[in-house]
C-alpha cells in the first residue's frame, strides 16, 4: 500500500531564493561563479516509474507529478511550511466577498518555454479540456466536485449519449478570461480550499496551437512539442529508463543553479540503492530491507533523510457487515494494535504511530484526539466481550494485496487481534486488482486503507469520510460528521472552520469509523553535496522535489 | 492454357505445381507452415481476450484515491469498454487483420505498436547474446564434460551445471552487482567498475547476458553431455575408433553432429523466452525491456498492450519452432521434411 500510492500534488514555489541564487542574479548572469559549487551541476534521481504521461489533463501520480511540477506551472503554489499557497504563475489574486469569484493576474513576463507569453485563455482552455468528458481527465473531480460553476453537470453527462450537449456544457463553464492578463473563475459554492485547487499541477496552463497542431494525445510525447511554463523543460525521453530535464530559459523567475536533472526510471530498490553507492544518483530511498544496515554505517547513516509524509493508513472496516456495524466492536479492535510494536518491528521505524486521522504536517493534527483508540488489549476484550458477545466466535475476513510490505503488516495485524481479542482472523492475500474489485463490491471484512494528501488542507481529508464517498469503502456514515464538514469546507474563517474540523475528527475517531494505524516517513539517502535541498511533508517521488529549484551541487 | 471449370481439387491452392526435389518441397513446406500461423494466432487471440475480460478487476481501478464514478463511464466510453464483449472482440479482431493493435490504457493514448517497437530492441540484444554465449559455452563444456568423463574437468562442469541450474536469476543478478559493481568500486576508489545497470551497447550489457546465461548454459551443457556419452557408447563411434580415425575428426564429424539433435530441440524454446524477455533480470539491472513491459501491462490491465505482446511472443515462439525443424535436416539426414 505504501509504494504506488496514489495522489496529485501542489507545486514548488520558486518566488524564495537560495543564497546561491541571490548571489547568480548580484552577479547578473546564469554561470554560478561561487567557487564552492562543482562545474557539473547535474542531479540525478530516481522516480521509480516511467510516467504515464506528462500531459497536465492526463497525471495522476506522484512519479507524474515529480516532473509535472518541475516542467508546468499552475497559477499559486505551495510555500514550504505548507502554510498557505504563494504566487507562481499568477502575480496576485483576489476573492470576491461572497467568495464565488475568484480574479488571478497573470505575470506580464510568464512565459512558455518557445518563448510565447503565458496568457488568462491558455489557462481557459485548460480548465475546459480538463473537463471536456471527451478527454476523460483522470483527476477531473477537483474541478467539478463542488467547485467550477456549471461544471456539476459533469457528472451527468455521457461522452456517447449526449455528445451534443458537450460544446454547450463547455462553454457555460464558470471561466472566463477578460483580457491577457486575467483568469476569472466563478465556483458553485464559497470554498476556501481553492487556492489549492488552483495550486495542482494539472491545473497548469495549456496551450491550445500546440495540442491542435501535434493532437490531444501526442503533444506530450515528445520534447519537442512539450511545450510548458514551468522552470524546467524536458530535453530527452528515454521510455522506462530516464527523462532529462534542463532549464527553461524563458521563465520569468530566476534561473535555477541546477542545469540538468536526471530522473531515471528504475523500478527495483536494490538496482537503485546500488547505483547510489557507485555514485551514479544523487539520492536514494532506502529499499527496506537496508533499513538497519545504512542506520549502522558510518557514513551513509550521516546521509540518511527522514522526512514525514502527508500519507495515513487505517484499519478499513466493513460497517456493512457483523461486527463491524457495531461502533464498539470497531473500537475495540481499534485498540487491539500495538502501534508502537508495528512501526518499531515491522515497519522497522520508518513510519511514526497514529491513532488519530489527521497526520503531522496540516493545521488539524491533534494527536490528542487520538485517546479513544490508544492501544489497551484488556479493555479492548472487554469492549468487544460486552458488544458482541464471546469474541472466539467471531471470525474476520481480512483483504491483503499481495506485496511482502503489505503481507508483513498483514501477518502483524492478525497476530495481534488473534492474541489480543481472541477472534479469528482469515487472512485472504491476493493480487492488488483483485483486491480493490473486491473492496468496490464490499466483499471483506478488514482492509488497510490509506490516504496521501492532494494538498495540504483538512478539507481533502475529511471529505473521504462523508456519507457515499468512493475513497473509503467502508461504508462509515454518520449524519452529524457529514454535516460538520460541509459546513466547515464552505466556511471562510480559519479559526471557526479548524474548530469545526476538530469536532469532526473526533467525532471520526470515537466512532471508529477507521482503526487509525501509521504516518508513512520517507527515509531518503541524499548525498552531502547536494546543497540548499529543502524538503517537505508533501514532496512528491524524492524528498525535496517540490524545490529543487533550489538545489545547487558543491565540488566533490 | 484452358482454366478449368469448377470447385479446385482440395489442396490445390498449395499444391498447384507439384515441386520436384528436397528443396521444392521443403520450400513449400515452410509456407505451410507460417500459413498454419494464421488459425493458432487466431485462437491465441481469443483465448487471451477472454481470459482477460474474465481477470478481476478493471484498467481504472486503483490501489489508493479511486477514480470517480464520472471519470470512469468516461474512460469506458474514450476507449470503447462500455459495448459488449462481443463487439469489442469482433473490432479487435478486423483491427489487427489492418496491422492495427490499438492505442495503451496506461500510456495514455499511445499506440501500442510504438510502445513495443520501443522496448523489444534491448531485449533482443540481450537476449541474442545471450544465445551465443549458451551455444557456444553450453555445447563447449558439456562435450568437453563428456570426453573427459569422470575427471576434474567433468566434475568442474558438472559441479557448474549444479550450481548454474539452481541459482535464480535475481540472486546471480545481485550477487553480480555486489562484487563488479559495489565492491569493485570501492576498492578501485571509483575507477573502476562495471555500470549497476542500465541499457547501452557496451559494458553495461556484461552482467545482464551473463545471469540471462547462466542457467541455460548450465541446462544445455547438462543435456549435452549426457546426449554425449551416450552417442559415444554408440557402434558407429567404436568402429570410428577402429578405423584409427584421429579424435578430432571423431567428435566433430561422428560425435557431436548426433549429439546435438536434443540439443537442438531444447535450443528452440531456450532461444523464444531469452528473446521475449525476462522480467527479472530486466528489472534487476534497469533495462527498458519488453519483458518488464509485459508485467506492467498484465498487473494494470492494459488489454491493447496485453494482446500485442502475446501476439509478437507466439510468432517468435511458432518461428522458434519452425527453425529447429529446419535445422534437424541439417543435422540428421534422415529427417525429412514436406
Amino acid at each position: 500500500m505504501d509504494d504506488t500510492f496514489a495522489r496529485f500534488r501542489w507545486l514548488r514555489v520558486p518566488a524564495l531564493l537560495t543564497v546561491v541564487g541571490l548571489l547568480v542574479a548580484a552577479c547578473g548572469t546564469s554561470a554560478p561563479t561561487t567557487s564552492n559549487l562543482a562545474k557539473d551541476q547535474t542531479l540525478r534521481v530516481n522516480i521509480v516509474t516511467e510516467p504515464n504521461s506528462l500531459d497536465p489533463g492526463q497525471e495522476q501520480y506522484s512519479y507524474e507529478g515529480s516532473i509535472g511540477g518541475m516542467i508546468s506551472e499552475p497559477l499559486l503554489h505551495v510555500k514550504p511550511d505548507l502554510s498557505d499557497a504563494a504566487p507562481a504563475t499568477a502575480a496576485s489574486y483576489s476573492v470576491s466577498s461572497d467568495g464565488l469569484t475568484w480574479t488571478f493576474k497573470i505575470r506580464s513576463n510568464a512565459k512558455w518555454n518557445d518563448g510565447k507569453p503565458v496568457t488568462g485563455a491558455d489557462f481557459v482552455y485548460a480548465w475546459q479540456r480538463i473537463l471536456d468528458p471527451r478527454l476523460a481527465a483522470p483527476y477531473a473531480d477537483p474541478f467539478f466536485d463542488g467547485t467550477v460553476a456549471g461544471a456539476a453537470d459533469y457528472a451527468n453527462l455521457d461522452p456517447t449519449k449526449d455528445a451534443a450537449k458537450i460544446p454547450d456544457f463547455i462553454n457555460g463553464l464558470g471561466l472566463s478570461a477578460p483580457d491577457a492578463s486575467t483568469f476569472v473563475v466563478k465556483l458553485q459554492a464559497a470554498s476556501p480550499f481553492f487556492k489549492w485547487i488552483a495550486s495542482l499541477w494539472m491545473s497548469a496552463p495549456v496551450r491550445k496551437d500546440v495540442v491542435d497542431q501535434y493532437g490531444s494525445d501526442k503533444w506530450a510525447t515528445a520534447p519537442t512539442s512539450l511545450i510548458t511554463n514551468g522552470p524546467y523543460k524536458v530535453s530527452e525521453m528515454v521510455s522506462k529508463d530516464h527523462i532529462t530535464l534542463v532549464p527553461n530559459t524563458n521563465y520569468w523567475g530566476n534561473q535555477p543553479t541546477v542545469t540538468k536533472i536526471i530522473n531515471y526510471e528504475i523500478s527495483d530498490d536494490n538496482q537503485a540503492y546500488a547505483k547510489y553507492l557507485n555514485g551514479e544518483l544523487d539520492e536514494v530511498n532506502v529499499p527496506l530491507a537496508n533499513t538497519q544496515l545504512v542506520k549502522n554505517d558510518p557514513v551513509l547513516s550521516k546521509q540518511i533523510k527522514f522526512v514525514p509524509q502527508l500519507t495515513l493508513f487505517w484499519m478499513d472496516f466493513n460497517t456493512r457487515k457483523a461486527p463491524f456495524n457495531n461502533k464498539d466492536a470497531r473500537l475495540a479492535f481499534s485498540k487491539a494494535v500495538d502501534r508502537n510494536a508495528l512501526t518499531t518491528n515491522v515497519l522497522q521505524g520508518r513510519s511514526a504511530p497514529a491513532d488519530f486521522f489527521i497526520p503531522k504536517g496540516m493545521n488539524g493534527y491533534r494527536p490528542d484526539l487520538g485517546a479513544t483508540q490508544a492501544f489497551d488489549p484488556a479493555a479492548a476484550k472487554t469492549l468487544l466481550t460486552n458488544a458482541v458477545g464471546d469474541p472466539s466466535k467471531i471470525t474476520i475476513d481480512f483483504l491483503i494485496r499481495n506485496t511482502t510490505a503489505n503481507k508483513q503488516i498483514g501477518e502483524f495485524i492478525s497476530a495481534q487481534l488473534q492474541t489480543n481479542l481472541g477472534v479469528k482472523v482469515n487472512q485472504v492475500v491476493i493480487d492488488s486488482k483483485t483486491v480493490t474489485t473486491r473492496l468496490r463490491a464490499h466483499q471483506y471484512s478488514l482492509y488497510v486503507g490509506g490516504w496521501g494528501a492532494d494538498y495540504p488542507d483538512d478539507q481533502d481529508w475529511f471529505d473521504i469520510w462523508m456519507t457515499g464517498s468512493g475513497n473509503v469503502f467502508g461504508g462509515y456514515s454518520n449524519p452529524a460528521y457529514d454535516a460538520l464538514v460541509k459546513q466547515a469546507d464552505t466556511t471562510s474563517d480559519a479559526t471557526k472552520r479548524q474548530g469545526l474540523y476538530d469536532q469532526a475528527q473526533k467525532i471520526l475517531i470515537d466512532d471508529a469509523g477507521g482503526g487509525f494505524l501509521y504516518q508513512r516517513n520517507y527515509m531518503f539517502l541524499v548525498k552531502p553535496y547536494v546543497q540548499g535541498l529543502t524538503t517537505t511533508a508533501s514532496d512528491f517521488e524524492n524528498v525535496g522535489d517540490l524545490f529543487y529549484t533550489r538545489v545547487s551541487i558543491a565540488q566533490h | 492454357m484452358a482454366v478449368a471449370q469448377g470447385a479446385p481439387p482440395r489442396g490445390a491452392l498449395l499444391s498447384f505445381k507439384i515441386p520436384r526435389g528436397r528443396g521444392a518441397s521443403l520450400g513449400l513446406y515452410v509456407v505451410r507452415r507460417i500459413l498454419w500461423l494464421v488459425p493458432v494466432l487466431f485462437f491465441v487471440i481469443t483465448i487471451t481476450f477472454v481470459l482477460m475480460h474474465l481477470a478481476p478487476g478493471s484498467p481504472w481501478d486503483r490501489e489508493g484515491k479511486q477514480l470517480s464514478a464520472a471519470v470512469v463511464r468516461n474512460l469506458n466510453a474514450k476507449y470503447g469498454l462500455s459495448d459488449p464483449f462481443f463487439v469489442q472482440y469482433g473490432r479487435y479482431l478486423i483491427n489487427v487483420v489492418h496491422f492495427d493493435f490499438g492505442l495503451s490504457f496506461q500510456y495514455e493514448d499511445q499506440p501500442v505498436s510504438a510502445l513495443i517497437l520501443r522496448s523489444w530492441p534491448p531485449t533482443a540484444v540481450i537476449g541474442l547474446l545471450a544465445f551465443l554465449m549458451i551455444v557456444i559455452f553450453g555445447i563447449g563444456i558439456g562435450v568437453v564434460a563428456a570426453l573427459r568423463q569422470n575427471t576434474w574437468v567433468d566434475y568442474a562442469v558438472v559441479g557448474f551445471s549444479t550450481i548454474g541450474a539452481s541459482t535464480p536469476a535475481f540472486v546471480l543478478g545481485i550477487i553480480l552487482i555486489i562484487i563488479f559493481s559495489v565492491s569493485l568500486y570501492r576498492i578501485s576508489g571509483g575507477n573502476f567498475s562495471l555500470p549497476t545497470g542500465g541499457f547501452a551497447l557496451d559494458q553495461h550489457l556484461i552482467m545482464p547476458v551473463v545471469t540471462l546465461a547462466t542457467l541455460p548454459i548450465a541446462f544445455i551443457a547438462r543435456l549435452t553431455r549426457a546426449s554425449t556419452l551416450e552417442v559415444l557408447r554408440q557402434d558407429y563411434i567404436r568402429t570410428a575408433w577402429a578405423k584409427g580415425l584421429r579424435e578430432r575428426l571423431v567428435v566433430t564429424k561422428h560425435v557431436l553432429k548426433n549429439s546435438l539433435i536434443p540439443v537442438v530441440s531444447a535450443l528452440g524454446p531456450t532461444f523464444a523466452v531469452l528473446i521475449t524477455g525476462s522480467v527479472i533480470v530486466e528489472s534487476v539491472f534497469a533495462i527498458p525491456g519488453i519483458g518488464r513491459a509485459f508485467v506492467i501491462a498484465v498487473s494494470s490491465r492494459d488489454y491493447p498492450m496485453i494482446l500485442a505482446t502475446t501476439i509478437l511472443f507466439s510468432v517468435i515462439v511458432a518461428l522458434a519452432n519452425l527453425i529447429v525443424d529446419l535445422l534437424y535436416t541439417v543435422i540428421d539426414p534422415r529427417v525429412r521434411l514436406g
